[in-house]
C-alpha cells in the first residue's frame, strides 16, 4: 500500500490538468459552487463568500492538525476542547498577571480589556502544551491515542467550566476586531491565517525529510522504528501541531464571536475527523495530505453553506452531512482493489 | 493489504490473544480492589454511604450507562467502535414514543427495541458489508439518527406517562430492586454467558484478536460484526428507554456526548480498542467505579464540572499501569 501512497502524496503542487484528473474532490467543489450560483442569487455575493471562507478557516485549521495526527495512524479527540481551553487559559493568566501588576484587566460585565498580543501568545502556548501532554502520554506512556485524547477532552471541558464559572468572557480590543472582522483584498484575515498555516504544513509535511517521517510512522510504525526514526518524538510533534492548530482555530473563532464560553465548539472534533476523512486521510495512518484536507474542508463548508442558503433546516443539514460522510467513504473504498478484510 | 488489516496487524502486534488471559484476570482483580478501596474510602468520608438508600441511588445512576456499556463492550471486543449509541437511543425512543397515542405498551416498547436492532443492523452492514471503518460509519449514523429523531418529533419532547408498563421500566420495583437495576443485572448475566460460555463468544474474541486467523478457521467474521452492532443497538435503545421512562420524558436532544462516557467506562473496564480483549465483568466494575466516584463527589458537594476532571484522572490512573506494562507502540 505505502508505495503508491507515498508517491501520490508527495506530489503536492501538480499542474492544473493533472490536478483536475487526480482530485475528484475539485469536481465536487466546482459542482457545488455552480449549483449554488445557478440556484441562488446570493451564493456568489461577497458577504456569502466571506462567511464561507471564515467557516473554512476554523474547521480547516482543526482538520489540518487532525490530518497530521491521523497520518501517524493516531487520532486527537481533544481538539475542540483545546480550542476553547487555550482561550480561557489566556484570559485567566492575563487577568492574574494584571492583578499582580495592580491592573484590572477584567472590567465590568466580564469583559477582558487587557493587552491582546501576550494573551494570544499564551493561548498558542497553551494549545501546544496540551498537544505535548497528549503526545507524551501516547508516545512515551503508551496510552492508546483514543483514550488519552478522550481523557483530555473530558478533563479540558471540565476545566473550561470550572475556570469560567460557566459565564462567558467578552473579548473587546482592536486586535480581536481585526482578526475576526478585517477583510484584506477581499479575503477575511482569518482565512489568510489559515492559508499561511496550510502552506507551512504542506511545505513541512510534503517537502521535508522530517515531514515524510509522519507518513513512514503511519505506514508501518515498526519499519519506521527499525529504520532509526525516533518515532516517539514525531508523535509528540504531531500532537503539538494539532494543539497549535486548535489554539489558532480558537483564536479565529472567538475573535469573530468577541467572546468565549465553556460549551462552545462542542462536537467540533468529530467534524474535524469527518473533514480529514472526506479529504482522503486514512484512519489507519500513512495516507492523506494537508492539501487534500483543504479540499475536504472546502467541500464540507461549501456544501453546508449551500444547504443553508437554500433554507434547509439544521436537522436536515445534519442528515445530509451524515449520509454524505458515509457515502464518500463507501465510494472511496469501492475504487480500491478488494482486499482480504 | 487493506487499511483495516494494517491497523490490526500493527496494533495487535505480538499476535495471538486468548480470551481473558491470565494478566487480564489480574487486571480485573485490581479493578475490583480499586472499587472496594473507593467504597471503603467513601464510607469513611461519608458515614451514610453504605446506607441502602444511597446504594440504590448509585445503582440507578449506573443502570442506563451500564446497559449501554455492555453493548459497547461487545463491539469493542470485536475490534470495532460504535459512536452512534446516543443517536440510536434517541431515535428508538422517539419512534416508539410517536406510538404513545395508540395506548399499546407492546407497540411502544416493541418499536423502540426493534428500532435499536434495525439501526444496529444498518451499522453492521455498513461496517461488515461495505467495509467502511466503524468510526466513520457510526459517526455518520450518530448524525443521521439524531437528525431523524428531531425531524420525526418536530423537536418536541414526548411524554410516556400514559403507558403504565413503560413508566414501570424506569420507576417500578421487582423483588425489592428497582427495575432498571434488575435489567442491568439480567443483561450482565446474559452477556457473561454469551461471551464466556458460548461458541459466539469464542468467535467474538477470535474476530477481534486476529481477523485473518478467525476467517481462516472458518468463522463468519461479517456475521459476528453485524451481530455485535445489533446487540449494541438493542442495548442503546433499551438504555434510552430506561432513562426516558425514569424521567417520563423522551427528549429528542438528550444523551449528548454519552458515547464518549460509555467508551470511557468500557476502556476503564479493560477492553482494548484494538479488539480481542475485554470482559463484561470488567465493564460492570468500571461502571460501578464511576458511579461510586460520582456519588462520593456529589455528597462532598464537588461541582459536576470538577467531577468530570476527576473522572478523567481516574481513567488515566487505571489505564496507565496497563499501558506501561504492554510496552508496544500505538
Amino acid at each position: 500500500m505505502s508505495d503508491a501512497t507515498l508517491k501520490s502524496s508527495s506530489a503536492s503542487f501538480p499542474s492544473l490538468v493533472t490536478l483536475l484528473r487526480a482530485e475528484p474532490l475539485l469536481w465536487l467543489i466546482a459542482a457545488i459552487i455552480v449549483t449554488g450560483a445557478v440556484t441562488s442569487e446570493y451564493y456568489l455575493t461577497g458577504q456569502n463568500i466571506e462567511n464561507l471562507l471564515r467557516s473554512v478557516s476554523v474547521f480547516g485549521l482543526l482538520a489540518l492538525g487532525m490530518t497530521v495526527v491521523m497520518l501517524t495512524g493516531r487520532i486527537d479527540l481533544s481538539v475542540a476542547a483545546t480550542m476553547i481551553f487555550s482561550i480561557v487559559v489566556g484570559v485567566k493568566v492575563m487577568v492574574l498577571l494584571g492583578d499582580g501588576l495592580g491592573l484590572r484587566w477584567l472590567v465590568k460585565g466580564n469583559t477582558y480589556a487587557g493587552p491582546s498580543l501576550p494573551f494570544l501568545a499564551i493561548a498558542i502556548v497553551t494549545g501546544c502544551a496540551v498537544g505535548a501532554v497528549n503526545g507524551i502520554g501516547i508516545a512515551y506512556f503508551r496510552i492508546a491515542p483514543f483514550i488519552m485524547t478522550l481523557v483530555s477532552l473530558t478533563a479540558l471541558r471540565g476545566f473550561n467550566y470550572v475556570l469560567t464559572d460557566g459565564h462567558p468572557y467578552y473579548l473587546r480590543s482592536p486586535v480581536f476586531a481585526f482578526i475576526g472582522d478585517q477583510v484584506v483584498l477581499g479575503i477575511p484575515f482569518s482565512t489568510l491565517v489559515f492559508l499561511a498555516v496550510l502552506v507551512a504544513l504542506i511545505l513541512f509535511v510534503n517537502g521535508t525529510v522530517a515531514g515524510s517521517r509522519f507518513y513512514a510512522i503511519g505506514g508501518s510504525e515498526r519499519a519506521a522504528l527499525y529504520a532509526g526514526i525516533r518515532t516517539e518524538r514525531f508523535v509528540v510533534l504531531a500532537y503539538m501541531i494539532s494543539g497549535f492548530c486548535a489554539a489558532l482555530a480558537g483564536i479565529l473563532f472567538t475573535a469573530r464571536l468577541k467572546s468565549v464560553d465553556a460549551p462552545l465548539a462542542s462536537g467540533y472534533e468529530l467534524t474535524a475527523i469527518a473533514i480529514a476523512v472526506i479529504g482522503g486521510t486514512a484512519l489507519s495512518g500513512g495516507v492523506g495530505s494537508p492539501w487534500r484536507t483543504l479540499l475536504g474542508s472546502l467541500v464540507f463548508a461549501s456544501g453546508l453553506n449551500l444547504l443553508a442558503i437554500w433554507g434547509i433546516g439544521t436537522w436536515y443539514q445534519n442528515l445530509i452531512v451524515g449520509t454524505v460522510l458515509i457515502a464518500a467513504v463507501a465510494l472511496s473504498r469501492i475504487g480500491r482493489p478488494r482486499a482480504s478484510s | 493489504m487493506s487499511a483495516v488489516d494494517d491497523t490490526h496487524a500493527a496494533r495487535s502486534a505480538p499476535a495471538i490473544r486468548h480470551p481473558a488471559p491470565f494478566r487480564a484476570q489480574i487486571g480485573g482483580l485490581s479493578r475490583i480492589a480499586i472499587l472496594l478501596l473507593l467504597v471503603l474510602t467513601a464510607q469513611l468520608v461519608t458515614p451514610s454511604f453504605l446506607a441502602p438508600a444511597n446504594l440504590q441511588v448509585i445503582l440507578m445512576a449506573v443502570a442506563a450507562i451500564g446497559v449501554m456499556a455492555i453493548g459497547m463492550t461487545l463491539v469493542v471486543i470485536a475490534g470495532e467502535i460504535d459512536l452512534s449509541i446516543a443517536g440510536v437511543a434517541i431515535l428508538a425512543c422517539v419512534l416508539g414514543g410517536i406510538l404513545i397515542p395508540t395506548g399499546s405498551p407492546v407497540l411502544v416498547i416493541g418499536v423502540t427495541l426493534l428500532t435499536g436492532l434495525v439501526l444496529g443492523l444498518i451499522n453492521g452492514i455498513l461496517v461488515a458489508g461495505l467495509r467502511i471503518p466503524s468510526l466513520i460509519a457510526t459517526l455518520g449514523m450518530l448524525g443521521i439518527a439524531r437528525a431523524l429523531a428531531n425531524i420525526a418529533s418536530g423537536g418536541q419532547a414526548l411524554y410516556p406517562e400514559s403507558i403504565g408498563p413503560y413508566v414501570w421500566l424506569g420507576r417500578g420495583t421487582l423483588l425489592g430492586l428497582p427495575v432498571p437495576v434488575l435489567i442491568l443485572l439480567v443483561l450482565t448475566v446474559l452477556a457473561i454467558a454469551l461471551t464466556r460460555f458460548s461458541i459466539f463468544g469464542q468467535a467474538l474474541y477470535a474476530t477481534g484478536g486476529n481477523v485473518k486467523a478467525a476467517r481462516l478457521s472458518g468463522i463468519n467474521v461479517a456475521a459476528v460484526r453485524i451481530a455485535v452492532f445489533m446487540l449494541c443497538g438493542f442495548c442503546a435503545a433499551l438504555a434510552g428507554m430506561l432513562d426516558s421512562a425514569r424521567l417520563s420524558y423522551i427528549n429528542p436532544s438528550g444523551f449528548e456526548g454519552i458515547e464518549l462516557s460509555v467508551l470511557a467506562v468500557t476502556v476503564l473496564g479493560g477492553a482494548a480498542l484494538s479488539g480481542g480483549k475485554g470482559t463484561i465483568t470488567g465493564t460492570l466494575v468500571a461502571a460501578l467505579i464511576i458511579g461510586v466516584v460520582n456519588n462520593l463527589l456529589n455528597q462532598l458537594g464537588v461541582s459536576i464540572y470538577l467531577q468530570q476532571v476527576a473522572i478523567a484522572a481516574v481513567i488515566l490512573a487505571v489505564v496507565l499501569p496497563d499501558a506501561l506494562k504492554r510496552g508496544t507502540g500505538k
